[in-house]
């Protein structure tokens, strides 16, 4: 007799894991992107009014070439071993594009949600 | 076989939940902490390893000096001193190194910061929920019992004259606010936020590096005039909006007092933000250029400095110091003009 209870378990988990990434990773409210190198912001773009542009970064004699097309950002181009941000395609939800050994990030912002209000 | 599924359950259950966390190794944990004191709501964010604990000690340590500094508490030292008779009562360090800055800053600021102005608030009932406007007689009469050189503080011992009282109300934030801010730094936490009812003080930057984002609220309306970037400073803001009373007649009538007369503060500034490093200087300085007026403001800034600041006159303008002019943005849609003073 096979049970068919433990398969189900699972599946429910993972169906739950998966609604759950989602809702956590969905795009934000925000057209505002920043692009993070080692915690400092280099460019802070708005993709709804921004052109379409080539933004190349540099680390230690290695470039990354950001582009920004149709009001998207990607990573074009990667002198580094692994490419795994190009892999990452357009940014589209919170989960940022990263490229560890450049140190770089692309990420939507926040910031301009205010920290405190004084008065 | 059964084993091998419980352990395929497991793996799977865990490469579920973890695929799902936010890029959190880059993120600092945060800690956050909010409590009710001094009679205001006060919040804090840290972040680092240590932050909760440190805020933990921070809110304690704010509970204890209210403890001390309250002007209602009987058991507080401040009170004990009001309430003496003249008599001259023992107080601990902490309540000296207090009372003996807002002496100094009374007097720096030519009594246009007054903390014994107490008995004359009180007659206007902004201490109480019973707000009224005085007489002529009863302001005259109280306005001799206020006179901050008067106080006596020699080492921790303090004497206040009879029918006197003394109120920290107009520094004892900042100065809570500083001690706070030591306790989180000595926890080696390097970024926090804390706001003591709408006075606030910033820890370094923003985890990410970036300036905190501070909204400077627009004088007798809703949102925001702006928003000031800043890092490491403290930022108090007094205007008369924060606590008022409209008369039947339709005047209004607000809590900060012009020492010299006894009567809401009326000379053309909305409001008035200071900028600095130290969160007492800052509520001494919002309070007392409140009631100087935009013109005292500037004679003193530029013999004192020391500090940034953000007047809101009634002639909608904006004056802002130099060091402070880029930090900030004014909102969409204000109309205010913006003049930026140098030293």
């Amino acid at each position: 007799m096979r049970k068919i209870w433990p398969f189900m378990l699972v599946g429910a988990v993972l169906l739950l894991g998966i609604a759950g990434s989602a809702l956590v990773l969905q795009r934000p409210d925000t057209n505002i992107v920043e692009i993070v190198q080692d915690g400092n912001v280099l460019h802070r773009l708005n993709l709804a009014e921004t052109e379409d542009q080539i933004i190349e970064v540099e680390y230690d004699g290695r470039i990354n070439t950001i582009e920004i097309s149709d009001h998207r950002i990607h990573m074009l181009e990667a002198e580094c071993p692994d490419k795994t941000c190009v892999g990452m395609g357009w940014l589209d939800s919170a989960a940022p594009i990263v490229c560890l050994p450049n140190h770089l990030v692309i990420q939507f912002s926040d910031s301009d949600a205010l920290d405190a209000a004084a008065g | 076989m059964r084993f091998t599924k419980c352990i395929l359950a497991v793996l799977m259950l865990t490469a579920t939940v973890t695929g799902c966390g936010r890029q959190s190794e880059n993120q600092p944990m945060a800690a956050e902490r909010s409590l009710f004191a001094m009679n205001t709501y006060m919040t804090f964010t840290a972040y680092g390893e240590d932050a909760a604990a440190a805020l933990e000690k921070a809110a304690v340590r704010i509970q204890e000096v209210e403890a001390l500094w309250s002007v209602t508490d009987e058991e507080s030292e401040i009170y004990r001193a009001n309430h003496s008779g003249g008599q001259t009562v023992s107080v601990s360090d902490e309540t000296a190194k207090l009372i003996s800055f807002a002496l100094e800053m009374a007097q720096k600021t030519d009594g246009a910061l007054d903390p014994t102005i107490y008995p004359v608030l009180a007659a206007w009932g902004f201490t109480t929920d019973s707000k009224q406007v005085p007489s002529d007689e009863q302001l005259d009469e109280l306005l001799r019992n206020v006179d901050y050189s008067r106080i006596l503080l020699e080492g921790e011992s303090l004497t206040v004259p009879e029918g006197m009282e003394l109120d920290m109300g107009a520094v004892g934030k900042g100065y809570a606010a500083d001690l706070a801010t030591e306790i989180l730094l000595e926890h080696n936490v390097s970024s926090a936020i804390i706001s003591l009812g709408g006075n606030i003080q910033a820890v370094g930057s923003r985890p990410d590096g970036s300036d905190w984002r501070i909204g400077i609220r627009a004088p007798w309306e809703d949102g925001n005039l702006g928003v000031l970037e800043i890092s490491d400073a403290a930022v108090v803001t007094s205007g008369g909006y924060e606590n008022y009373f409209e008369t039947q007649d339709g005047d209004i009538y607000w809590h900060i007092l012009d020492p010299s007369t006894g009567r809401p503060a009326d000379s053309g500034l909305q409001a008035v933000t200071i900028i600095g490093k130290e969160g007492r200087l800052c509520d001494a300085l919002s309070t007392a250029l409140f009631v100087m007026g935009a013109e005292r403001a500037e004679e003193y800034w530029r013999e004192n400095g020391g500090f940034d600041m953000l007047l809101v006159t009634y002639q909608n303008e904006i004056i802002i110091t130099e060091g402070i002019a880029d930090s900030f943005s004014l909102n969409d849609g204000r109309t205010e003009t913006i003049r930026v003073i140098a030293a």
